[in-house]
């Protein structure tokens, strides 16, 4: 990946230049006064050894006191700037990774499901945060030192500045790449056996019935600690190079006040006068020891920190090509699929095979067929997140591609898992339509005959919906997600499976809200079984891509012996 | 200031005490490089020959490098006790989580334990060190390093004596104020980082409701704001570590000043006002370093807290009788008496009787909640009453089920069994590591599986569960009830529901396989889907932790009104049309 191409760490660098011109003009003088500080105290005692008269030794005096303060003081600002800059710079990022995602938003479950990658993506946001508080900032900070060091030195002696310059780059670049390159494929390593025995861990905890069972504790807690041992030994070997580390990095270190006293010792002691700045120059070395010590380890950090980049510059905005969009229609008369046929590509398989239906204003049709079959397939072709292979969507006689823009206002959604964002109960309706009153929020929650639950929360509908002590049932959840449906007031309403996993008892009660709430909406409404279907006008039967049964449920009934049989069954009677 | 439950761990106070013994070998190798360093500036002020020097230079460098070595030494021993403990802790509460067994691990939340044993453990380990390392330093360098300051120069000892509690007094102020505000800070960090990813894992249905656009303004907002909160907190959070460095650089400039006067009256000679100056900075150093992990060691306490509390549960202890359990047969029998079970405040069971005998197959029903599920996890011995022998086992009387030789007959399949990360055949063995490839693909025949495997270009040894090649909910099914049938000896099937996610034409099919398969077991099936009725000999029916009736389905149609109810609940609109 070339710098050039970037996208997540250069176009940050340029935001809030003042923040962070500052906050490494503080992390510098946070040294220069902690250096200060020893310089003009070694000065203030070598010079008064010498008896001076008190004025002398007055400006040194309020010289100590002024650094002494100014080095928490700054280094308390430091902190502060910095993490406002960081802190501004991830709402950036967060903004910004939202983006990307929400372009593949239909598909964003799908496309990211394996372990936790979204999770992992808002982890890696807090990498960056700590590539620039850990490694960037520290590094900048300890070269200015170094330039500024030698600078000064060399206004006296050149030959020792430059000698001093190589023992201070030493530290901040002969140390940190010995590390990198002793430590890197260990920590990559680290980062893999981690993950490994999070995988290894869940999986043994999760299927603890099955270990219990047979009673086999020695295999569980030899698979479980499998990963977790060999991480902790890898560790082990990390920390065991970071003490070497440490140990040759201060022996390096060690060889600054030693050169210096060398140094002192032939320089400065050509007169009385000059030999009053002899601890001066020794002694202003130790606190910057401090400024050195923490690049090593967090230019070491950096194999994790490249990782959390890699992984953000590839997401790549998903885009896609429809028609010129159009306003949506205030009414529409059908809905109708004209031989519709979908793979995802060419060499895929054929998921949905020329099919052709109407659906009239009002309908309510029940769509069933065993699971994996295309239902859902067919419920995102005419939602328009897919694009048919051939044929096309229709609402009346535009397609539905081409009202994508503003499409919550013909279509509204249920399915399985409603998403209940956390915050109040009343939000989380109100997305439905950001517009709707507080009465017409209280509307739609009666209608779903949520009421009454509602009034038993702590702070009725301003409860937030995840506070401890309080969760929301399937059926519950079920409902809420409905009442959100009504406020959008979208004339389609597409049902996914909205009962799957409930009890019967719990399915039967939301059916009837369901039927009853949506009675002047077009419903189209995919399920898993014969529950609640003699409310539909029309039974389709959706398998490998054909609809196989199409008909009136009472007629169904009456003609076709294989719903008999389903009906049958379903309902508990002799199969 | 240490914490003792540290110290009941074995071994841990004979490492406490030589790493004692190594700090104060340290503290007086710093005290010599202090005075090493103190005595070349002096002799290079006095403009001395450069050749008097060179002792003090390399004594400096001896001192120096010694210091260094002592902390490689420290750190190694430190590191060694705690990686040694943490990993000691590790395995035992993998050990005890096995034997809390998986109801009360569920209860306890599986991510909730996993983060525990994986993040808590080194959390720990990293306590034990920075215990080990930066309270002792605490405890014995400053003191060493005082004792000779005073000696040299009393006032300059009594002045860092007295900074001393006054660092720690600020610290303490400031850092009870920061506490309230951080912890309000932590539980907006939490809120702030669930709302984002609240956004990411809800942005489907944002997406749905035509907001998903304009929401990513939201997310900037919200982040914002929380940076403004995060600001304010750490503006007073961050005045603890201010205070402590504003006086311990205050103080060192004092003393400089105060040692710069006494020279100049002529008071003292260079040598000690020099050595105290390069030693005040040492004599601070630790307190700064331990308030600088002082957080970490905030959350190494809190892991180890919750470690230990896990720890602590009691698990249950299999009898003493070497109780064995033979074949399930006509004469084998369990009945349970006066079943009573609690979940914390909540009673989950209450007053269950019941007996069962043979090759019998018994439907649980009931209403969401009613107990079924915790029958079940009573009957498999993975939860236990708190007090009596409620249960009688081919004659013995028994506290709980817990028992090796009765789980070994045992199958559990609920609603969606768990599938091993490993392929279809290391799964289909679980139970039987050793079975012969033949007897694998016979379970995997009888299971309904063989045409599946047969189009899978890997076969057997394709790769399912996390990771893997993803499979359906019916075939997690009969996966699991392959691994079961593998191991013959398993003759009591214990069912939660296990159909509640399938499609009714899967479950159709399923039933077909499974129904045969029930002869000659014992099989208790927790069910919402009726049909099922018409397959079993006897009926629980459950309601809020008590057996309402129980009978044959037959006997209970015609005479129990609970049961009637409940089917005529479940059934919902089937009835009505029938009507």
């Amino acid at each position: 990946m070339k710098w050039r191409n970037e996208q997540w760490l250069r176009p940050d660098l340029k935001r809030y230049k003042g923040l962070l011109f500052w906050s490494l003009v503080l992390g510098m003088l946070t040294f220069i006064c902690a250096g200060a500080l020893m310089f003009t105290s070694g000065y203030l005692i070598d010079f008064s050894a010498t008896q001076p008269l008190f004025a002398a030794i007055y400006v040194p005096v309020v010289l100590t006191r002024a650094f002494g303060i100014g080095r928490p003081v700054f280094q308390y600002l430091e902190r502060l700037t910095s993490h406002n800059w960081v802190l501004r710079i991830t709402s950036h990022m967060r903004r910004k990774l939202y983006r990307v995602l929400e372009s593949d938003a239909a598909f964003v479950s799908e496309h990211h499901q394996t372990g936790d990658v979204l999770g992992m993506l808002a982890d890696d946001i807090g990498h960056i945060q700590n590539l620039y508080l850990r490694t960037i900032f520290p590094t900048v900070v300890a070269g200015g030192l170094t330039l500024i060091a030698t600078l000064l030195l060399g206004w006296f002696d050149w030959g020792f500045a430059l000698w001093l310059c190589v023992l201070l780059l030493a530290q901040i670049v002969l140390v940190p790449a010995w590390s990198l390159v002793v430590d890197k494929r260990r920590k990559l390593q680290q980062k893999q056996l981690n993950q490994t025995a999070y995988v290894d861990l869940t999986d043994s905890v999760l299927g603890l019935s099955d270990w219990v069972i047979t009673h086999r504790e020695a295999d569980f807690v030899a698979q479980a600690t499998a990963a977790p041992h060999a991480l902790s030994q890898s560790l082990h070997a990390s920390a065991r190079f970071e003490w070497v580390r440490n140990f040759v990095a201060q022996l390096l270190f060690g060889l600054i006040p030693v050169s210096l006293m060398v140094w002192v010792g032939q320089y400065w002691t050509q007169t009385a006068g000059m030999a009053n700045w002899v601890g001066a120059f020794v002694l202003v070395i130790f606190p910057l020891d401090m400024a050195f010590s923490g690049v090593a380890q967090g230019i070491g950090e950096w194999p994790t920190y490249k990782g959390a980049v890699m992984r953000l510059n590839q997401l790549q905005p998903t885009t896609r090509t429809l028609p010129k969009q159009l306003p949506t229609p205030q009414e529409f008369q059908t809905l109708t699929l004209d031989h519709v046929s979908f793979a995802y590509s060419a060499s895929a398989p054929e998921l949905i095979h020329d099919t052709s239906l109407t659906l009239h204003r009002g309908d309510k049709v029940a769509l069933l067929g065993p699971s994996g079959m295309g239902k859902t397939t067919l419920l995102q072709l005419v939602l328009g997140d897919l694009t048919p292979t051939t044929g096309q969507v229709l609402v009346d006689d535009t397609p539905v591609l081409a009202y994508q823009e503003q499409r919550n206002n013909l279509f509204a959604v249920l399915d399985q898992s409603p998403f209940l964002f956390n915050t109040s109960v009343k939000n989380n309706v109100r997305l439905g339509n950001e517009a709707a009153s507080d009465a017409a929020v209280a509307k739609a929650i009666d209608a779903v005959q949520l009421t009454d639950l509602i009034a038993q929360l702590p702070q009725g509908l301003d409860t937030p919906v995840a506070e401890a002590g309080f969760d929301f049932s399937g059926g519950e959840r079920q409902r809420l997600a409905l009442a959100r449906v009504l406020l959008q007031d979208a004339p389609i309403v597409l049902l996914d499976e909205p009962t799957v996993g409930l009890d019967p008892i719990t399915e039967a009660a939301l059916i009837n809200t369901m039927f009853t709430v949506l009675a002047d909406k077009t419903v189209l409404w995919v399920t898993h079984h014969l529950q609640g279907v003699h409310r539909t006008d029309r039974v389709l039967f959706l398998e490998a891509g054909r609809l196989t049964m199409d008909g009136a449920p009472q007629e169904l009934a009456k003609t076709d012996a294989r719903y008999r049989r389903l009906y049958a069954l379903d309902a508990g009677m002799k199969g | 200031m240490i914490d003792k439950r540290l110290m009941r761990l074995p071994g841990m106070n004979r490492v406490l005490t030589m790493l004692a013994g190594l700090a104060l070998v340290q503290a007086f190798v710093i005290l010599f490089q202090g005075k090493f360093l103190a005595q070349a500036i002096v002799h290079a002020w006095a403009r001395k020959p450069m050749a008097g020097l060179w002792p003090f230079i390399w004594a400096f460098a001896a001192a120096f490098a010694l210091r260094q070595a002592i902390t490689w030494l420290r750190n190694a021993m430190a590191e060694h006790a705690a990686r040694r403990t943490a990993g000691d802790m590790q395995q035992q509460l993998l050990q005890h989580l096995f034997a809390l067994g998986p109801a009360t691990v569920a209860d306890e939340g599986t991510g909730n334990l996993v983060t525990m044993a994986l993040d808590g453990i080194p959390e720990t380990q990293n306590y034990i060190e920075l215990i080990l390392n930066k309270i002792l330093n605490m405890a014995i360098i400053p003191w060493v390093l005082l004792i000779y300051i005073a000696m040299q120069h009393w006032l300059a000892g009594l002045m860092l004596l007295l900074m001393f509690p006054v660092i720690i007094l600020f610290m303490i102020i400031l850092g009870y104020a920061a506490r309230d505000q951080s912890e309000q800070q932590y539980a907006g960090f939490q809120l702030m980082s669930n709302h984002f990813i609240d956004s990411l894992r809800g942005l489907k249905t944002l997406q749905l409701m035509g907001v998903s656009k304009q929401y990513a303004d939201n997310v900037y907002a919200v982040s914002e704001n929380y940076r403004k909160q995060t600001m304010s907190v750490l503006r007073i959070a961050m005045l603890s570590s201010f205070a402590m460095d504003f006086f311990a650089t205050l103080s060192i400039a004092v003393v400089a000043v105060f040692l710069g006067i006494d020279l100049l009256n002529g008071k003292v000679p260079l040598y000690p006002a020099m050595v105290s100056l390069i030693l005040a900075p040492e004599y601070f150093m630790p307190i700064r370093e331990f308030g600088s992990d002082y957080h970490a060691t905030l959350n190494g306490k809190n892991a180890l807290s919750a470690i230990l509390a896990v720890l602590a549960k009691p698990v249950a202890q299999p009898s003493q009788t070497g109780l064995t359990v033979g074949p399930w047969t006509a004469e084998s029998t369990l009945s349970v008496n006066q079943l009573d079970f609690r979940y914390g405040d909540r009673q989950a069971i209450s007053d269950v009787s019941l007996t069962l005998h043979g090759p019998q197959k018994v439907a649980i029903i009931g209403a969401s909640g009613s107990g079924k599920s915790t029958l079940l996890n009573l009957l498999g011995g993975f939860l236990q009453p708190e007090a009596g022998t409620p249960f009688t086992l081919n004659g013995t009387a028994l506290p709980h089920l817990a028992e090796p030789a009765w789980q070994a007959h045992l199958s559990y399949i609920p609603q969606t069994p768990y599938i091993f990360a490993a392929s279809i055949d290391a799964n289909v063995r679980f139970y039987q590591p050793t079975a012969s490839a033949a007897a694998v693909t016979r379970a995997v025949a009888a299971a309904g599986l063989a045409d599946w495997v047969a189009e899978l270009p890997d076969g057997l040894a394709t790769r399912i569960g996390e990771g893997g090649r993803g499979i359906s909910g019916g075939q997690a099914q009969r996966i699991a009830l392959a691994r079961t049938l593998l191991d013959e000896k398993r003759d009591v099937w214990l069912f939660d529901e296990p159909t509640a996610h399938l499609d009714i034409e899967t479950e159709a099919a399923l039933k077909e396989t499974l129904v045969p398969l029930f002869a000659n077991r014992l099989v208790l099936f927790a069910t919402h889907r009726l049909h099922w009725l018409n397959e079993m000999d006897w009926v629980i029916v459950v309601q809020a932790g008590r057996i309402v009736a129980q009978g044959t389905p037959t006997d209970l149609a015609a005479n129990s009104a609970a049961y009637q109810e409940l089917v005529h609940k479940m059934r919902g609109e089937f009835d009505e049309v029938a009507e």
